[in-house]
């Protein structure tokens, strides 16, 4: 070995060894590209140099850095098949490296290369290998042809294992990182999705974590409950471009039936991705629209993955990921990120709908708790779904008892209230029926309506007992007065009809009999029709009462005046006006409740007597007695005698008949004039009313 | 409405009596002579209309203006028929029928409810406690003596249950 040979292996050594430190010092794959390319081409003695290695998918080598060659060249050299006949390509496919002296040997070996008409010397190619596993290849240039020894062959192989072993371990650093950085970014998105019930509100989060990391652009669209496409997130690290991209929504509404994109994905439950978003896949987008084109351009466009949330095997809504002015190209690594975020995304939005609905059921019971009707939900095979308080106070059979069992078994009678019961579709009106319910350990009335609808039966009960007796006080109201008028109108018409008779010759006192039975049953008539009209205006709170100051020793003087026209003789009228302290009250209502009470003292003393009204002041009230001493009340009908109809009947008649009101329509009027109505009596010694009303304040 | 039932009770009174199909009951005729019925009303005007046209027909009339008194006096007269009030106070008319009906001595007295009561609840109680006319007010005062003479005549003719079932199929009357 010469000196300068000698000189020129230690040279060579000395750069070997550089190159080592300073691939041992790059960490990244860039680091190390960068340190091979510099360091490693001079080492070699080499013009340029570029490095190259197998894509994922295992069909082609991509040109990962290069350095020397002029860019021109260059471009179209990016990326080329795996099985081309080119340098790199077999040296991947066979693991040898290649020597090749000069250009006409490169043209001979290559005839591919022939016609590219580069200029050119000495080529060497070597493989990037770690463990026997070929994984890229690098290539040498040279400025001459050289016909290589063993030993500059030998430095180009050590080269090669440096820099296959430092690219190596720089990838799988890289490939660990992103690792770690995928699953940081998956652990805080899952924390962000679990943060909250709100999910639009965390969708929106999510899309703004996406950027700048993941995508450029950030889209999630929902599906609408009616199939419509909802844009919830756009994010971008720009809030001006955000607000255009909403603008650009609003003014290019999302086409359902569109063949590409958010519609495709939501219609298809499927990935929709986009590696490399190629001419014509924009042209097919934009169309004609000029406009859109623009705006297609501005936005830059490179790459994109559209993933759907899906759970429980429906369509929820989609994430889409944009690679724009900064992110690189996706790889299925990124689809595969954004496949297990959609996932997470949709069994997020899941969860929340489900709570949501959960809640909204329970809002539901607990709105339903405290509806004053009943609320009976039945499945399809008639089982209780739902039983509110009002349906077990209603039916006296409790929730327990009715969950979860079929009705007609829980509760009594619910088959004969389910036959009279007709069910309507929803949203029909349903006509309710009024029927008793048995066993409830009383009287109870309901009115029952019912809607079926597909999955079971709502029926809604209303107590309709108050309701149900009130309508039978009322129509037993007309039955007895009805009554009422029966007898005095067959009197009437009985009496014409007998004067009639043409076949009877009546006596004079027969005649004058049947005349004076017209008369006064006619005024009895009169008298209870218009009792029964004053008991319903009293009954409808319809009675005005019109009170102002007056004195009660000329009322009672006029009703007594007025008396002594039509009572027997043996009866004889008096007033005791003591004091006769001034009150308020409405005259004309005090005046019909004394000619009643006096009316009442007459027709109760058959035997004749004594009837006075006295007046006598007593703290703060006037007490107005009427006082009689006939026939008395006993003490167990003293205060039946004040319900409507009710009649004390001494077989003593006279010509004013009663329609059982009287008393009743006395007391309410008195009542109403802030008074009070009482009676004390002993049977055979006579009765007292007393009208107590305030006195003048 | 009071027309409608007064034209009701009024043709519902001559059905039951059948009185011009057999062109009688016209003249004080004989043909309720020796009749006695027992008016049981506690409206004077009632027994008055009562009195008055049976009379006119030759029946003899007692009355009474309570139910105890009627009571007293179906088993003391032993009238042919009984002209039964329903509302009156103490003992009611429902209740003299059912002692009229418990007494052997007056199970047979046939009874006629003259009342207010027009529910066919109230029709078939009178039926049930024996009735075998019910005539509802307001009647017609006139054809009473003819509706007595052909309840009476049905009754010896041995219809008695066929006029009680009369009373409860035709509501109307």
């Amino acid at each position: 070995m010469s000196t300068s040979e000698a000189q020129q292996a230690a040279d060579r050594a000395r750069r070997l060894q550089r190159v080592a430190e300073r691939l041992a010092e790059a960490v990244t794959p860039e680091e190390v590209l960068d340190a091979i390319l510099t360091e490693g081409v001079q080492a070699a003695e080499a013009r340029a140099g570029a490095i190259g290695v197998v894509s994922a998918d295992g069909k082609s080598v991509e040109l990962l850095a290069q350095q020397g060659y002029d860019p021109a060249v260059m471009s179209g050299w990016g990326s080329f098949p795996l099985d081309a006949d080119l340098p790199m390509s077999e040296v991947i496919r066979t693991g040898a490296a290649l020597f090749i002296s000069s250009l006409s040997e490169r043209n001979e070996l290559f005839p591919a290369l022939a016609h590219q008409g580069q200029e050119g010397h000495a080529i060497v190619v070597v493989p990037l290998a770690v463990e026997g596993r070929t994984f890229g290849a690098m290539s040498l240039s040279f400025d001459e042809d050289i016909e290589f020894e063993l030993e500059r062959r030998e430095m180009k192989m050590t080269l090669a294992r440096q820099a296959a072993q430092a690219l190596a371990r720089s990838r799988i650093f890289e490939a660990e990182q992103r690792l770690r950085k995928r699953m940081t970014f998956l652990a805080e998105a899952s924390e962000l999705l679990a943060s909250s019930l709100d999910y639009n509100r965390t969708l929106r989060q999510l899309a703004r974590l996406c950027v700048p990391g993941l995508a450029d652009w950030c889209a999630i669209d929902m599906l609408g409950p009616n199939g419509e496409i909802e844009r919830l997130a756009v994010a971008h690290q720009d809030p001006e471009k955000v607000r255009w991209a909403h603008e650009l929504q609003d003014r290019y509404p999302p086409d359902p039936d569109a063949p590409h994109g958010v519609p495709q994905v939501l219609r298809s439950g499927e990935p929709e991705f986009f590696p490399e978003i190629s001419e014509e896949v924009l042209d097919e987008a934009v169309g004609d629209d000029l406009e859109l084109r623009r705006i297609v351009e501005e936005l830059g466009l490179r790459s994109s993955i559209c993933v759907p949330l899906t759970t429980r095997g429906r369509t929820l809504g989609a994430l889409t990921l944009i690679a724009a002015e900064t992110h690189p190209l996706y790889t299925n690594a990124e689809l595969e990120l954004a496949t297990e975020l959609a996932r997470r995304a949709g069994v997020a939005v899941d969860n929340a709908r489900l709570y949501r609905e959960a809640e909204r059921g329970a809002d539901a019971a607990r709105a339903l708790a405290y509806v004053a009707d009943g609320v009976v939900l039945l499945d399809r095979e008639g089982r209780v779904r739902h039983w509110n308080a009002a349906a077990a106070a209603i039916t006296a059979v409790t929730e327990e008892e009715a969950l979860g069992r079929p009705a007609r078994e829980a509760v009594p009678g619910w088959e004969t209230l389910a036959a009279l019961v007709p069910l309507v579709p929803p949203g029909s009106a349903p006509r309710p029926v009024t029927l008793p319910l048995a066993d409830t350990g009383r009287e109870r009335w309901v009115a029952v309506t019912g809607v079926g609808f597909g999955q079971g039966t709502v029926y809604a009960l209303q107590d309709v007992t108050e309701e149900y007796a009130l309508e039978k006080t009322r129509s037993d109201f007309v039955a007895t007065a009805s009554h009422e008028l029966r007898t005095p109108l067959a009197a009437v018409y009985g009496a014409v009809r007998t004067l009639r008779r043409t076949d009877v010759e009546l006596s004079e006192d027969e005649r004058t009999q049947f005349l004076e039975m017209i008369e006064s049953e006619a005024m009895r008539l009169a008298t209870i029709v218009d009792q029964i009209l004053l008991t319903g205006q009293l009954d409808a709170g319809a009675v005005e009462i019109d009170a102002t100051e007056c004195d009660p020793a000329e009322i009672a003087a006029g009703v007594l005046e007025s008396a002594t026209t039509h009572i027997p003789e043996d009866i004889s009228l008096a007033l005791d006006p003591d004091g006769s302290p001034r009150i308020m009250c409405d005259e004309n209502k005090l005046r019909q409740v004394l000619v009643n009470l006096v009316d009442n003292a007459v027709k109760y003393s058959p035997g004749g007597g004594r009837v006075e009204i006295r007046l006598r002041r007593e703290l703060s009230n006037c007490l107005i007695e009427v006082v009689d001493d006939g026939l008395g009340i006993p003490s167990d009908e003293r205060e039946r005698i004040f319900e409507k109809f009710y009649r004390l009947d001494p077989q003593q008649r006279h010509g004013v008949g009663g329609s059982g009101l009287g008393l009743y329509i006395c007391r309410e009027l008195v009542e109403r004039m802030d008074g009070q109505l009482t009676v004390e009596s002993e049977p055979g010694r006579g009765s007292t009313f007393t009208v107590e009303l305030p006195l003048r304040r | 409405m009071a027309g409608r039932r007064l034209w009701r009770s009024h043709s519902g009174c001559r059905a039951q009596g059948e009185p011009r199909s057999r062109g009688e009951g016209h003249a004080r005729a004989a043909d309720g002579t020796g009749r006695r019925v027992l008016v049981i009303d506690d409206e004077r005007s009632i027994r008055l209309l009562c009195r008055v046209n049976l009379a006119a027909s030759g029946m003899e009339v007692i009355e009474a203006d309570n139910g105890r008194a009627g009571l007293e006096l179906a088993r003391k007269e032993r009238p042919d028929l009984v002209l039964l009030d329903v509302m009156m106070p103490d003992v009611d008319g429902w209740a003299v029928a059912r002692e009229l009906a418990a007494d052997e001595t007056t199970r047979d007295i046939p009874v006629v409810f003259i009342t207010a009561r027009a529910d066919p609840a109230d029709r078939r109680l009178g039926v049930q406690l024996g009735g075998v006319g019910y005539l509802v007010k307001p009647f017609d005062p006139v054809a009473i003596a003819e509706v007595v003479e052909d309840v009476l005549a049905r009754i010896e003719r041995g219809e008695r249950e066929q006029l009680r079932r009369d009373i409860s199929s035709d509501p109307e009357r």
